[in-house]
């Protein structure tokens, strides 16, 4: 099982990236979701940390997904896919990309503009913003629509793999789950 | 702090003396307690009390004062998660509004001490409270030995009429006050 990405495969390392932040990204957006409708109370305090503490690992990984992608680049697009199918991937990935960056640093803006130190796992990380309602304000508004547009592209992403496996039955879906 | 539990039992009744009396606070045992609702408790925070200017008149209490300056980056909201939301822009706004004040502007005796009605500034943003005060004397003060005193305010205030109106889903409009003042006369 081979390390780095070929012209051809996808290697393990971008494989099992891929499938960490897919797991990830899913339960964080119902993670957000179901902790903004809950109640507050000590019970659950702990959620708003972990939640942050969760999101910035998502972070870390898609910032490790593209240093990895310029070192080992992913292979290209297969050939015989229809071309609005084939513009319509790269688009959606170009945006997951933007969205994956984008979601947890506007949420993290937001939440260092309370003035509530973020906390990655116990550790206090520096303030990327000084508290400020402006940024406060911005950053969850930007935090809160990013995220709906994310979970529409993984919509999009998920029904493109699917038709790519089950409908198109090309190598697409298979080089992501079995590299090859 | 010294006892102030001991000091409750020592109100004082006012004595009949001529003119206001100038006092100074002695910051160091003094507070300011507020309590407030996160979801079905009751959390206690506290400030320290930075300047308080206060001139009494025993014998016609109308023409007593009481000024308090706080300083808002020394307070604590009961647990660090609160205090950070409480220093934050959404609520205190501690960088940009570093203090609070209290300036009486009418007092009045009451059966059990005074009501004192004052403009409160928080946010930059000033609304008229009313509080309740009582004056404890020392313990094992002499009889008749006003140098040293103990005023407790009593009351309470709706944040959102200064704007500290952030995250409402967690915490209380009504923040309840009680202070503890201990003075020595100039």
């Amino acid at each position: 099982m081979p390390l780095r990405n070929t012209d051809t495969t996808f290697g393990w390392l971008s494989r099992l990236i891929h499938w960490l932040m897919a797991v990830g990204l899913i339960a964080m957006l119902v993670f957000g979701t179901v902790l903004k409708t809950m109640e507050p109370s000590f019970a659950n305090l702990w959620m708003y940390d972990a939640h942050k503490s969760f999101g910035l690992l998502l972070f870390m990984l898609v910032l490790l997904r593209i240093i990895w992608h310029r070192l080992s680049p992913p292979p290209a697009p297969l050939s015989g896919v229809p071309l609005w199918q084939e513009r319509a991937a790269r688009w959606a990935h170009r945006t997951l990309y933007a969205l994956m960056i984008l979601v947890p640093l506007s949420g993290w803006i937001g939440s260092a503009a309370t003035g509530i130190s973020v906390r990655f796992f116990g550790l206090r990380l520096p303030q990327v913003v000084p508290p400020s309602a402006a940024l406060d304000t911005a950053g969850f508004a930007a935090h809160s629509l990013l995220t709906k547009l994310l979970m529409a592209v993984i919509l999009l992403h998920v029904l493109g793999a699917l038709h790519r496996g089950f409908v198109s039955r090309d190598s697409s879906l298979r080089r992501i789950t079995r590299g090859v | 702090m010294r006892t102030l539990l001991a000091l409750l039992t020592c109100l004082i009744a006012l004595p009949a003396l001529a003119a206001p009396r100038s006092y100074t606070l002695d910051a160091e045992n003094s507070a300011v307690a507020f309590f407030y609702d996160f979801g079905e408790e009751e959390i206690r925070g506290n400030f320290t009390l930075e300047e308080a200017d206060i001139s009494i008149d025993f014998d016609a209490v109308q023409n007593s004062s009481v000024s308090v300056r706080l300083r808002v980056a020394g307070g604590h909201a009961g647990f660090p998660f609160a205090t950070e939301a409480m220093l934050g822009p959404r609520v205190l706004d501690a960088a940009n509004h570093p203090e609070m004040y209290f300036s009486s502007t009418s007092i009045r005796r009451t059966q059990a001490g005074a009501s004192i009605t004052g403009d409160l500034t928080i946010r930059n943003v000033t609304r008229p409270v009313t509080l309740d005060a009582r004056l404890f004397r020392q313990q094992g003060a002499p009889v008749g030995g006003f140098d040293e005193l103990v005023v407790e305010l009593t009351g309470s205030v709706d944040r959102t009429d200064f704007g500290a109106d952030g995250w409402r889903e967690w915490a209380g409009d009504t923040v309840r006050l009680q202070i503890f003042a201990t003075i020595d006369a100039e």
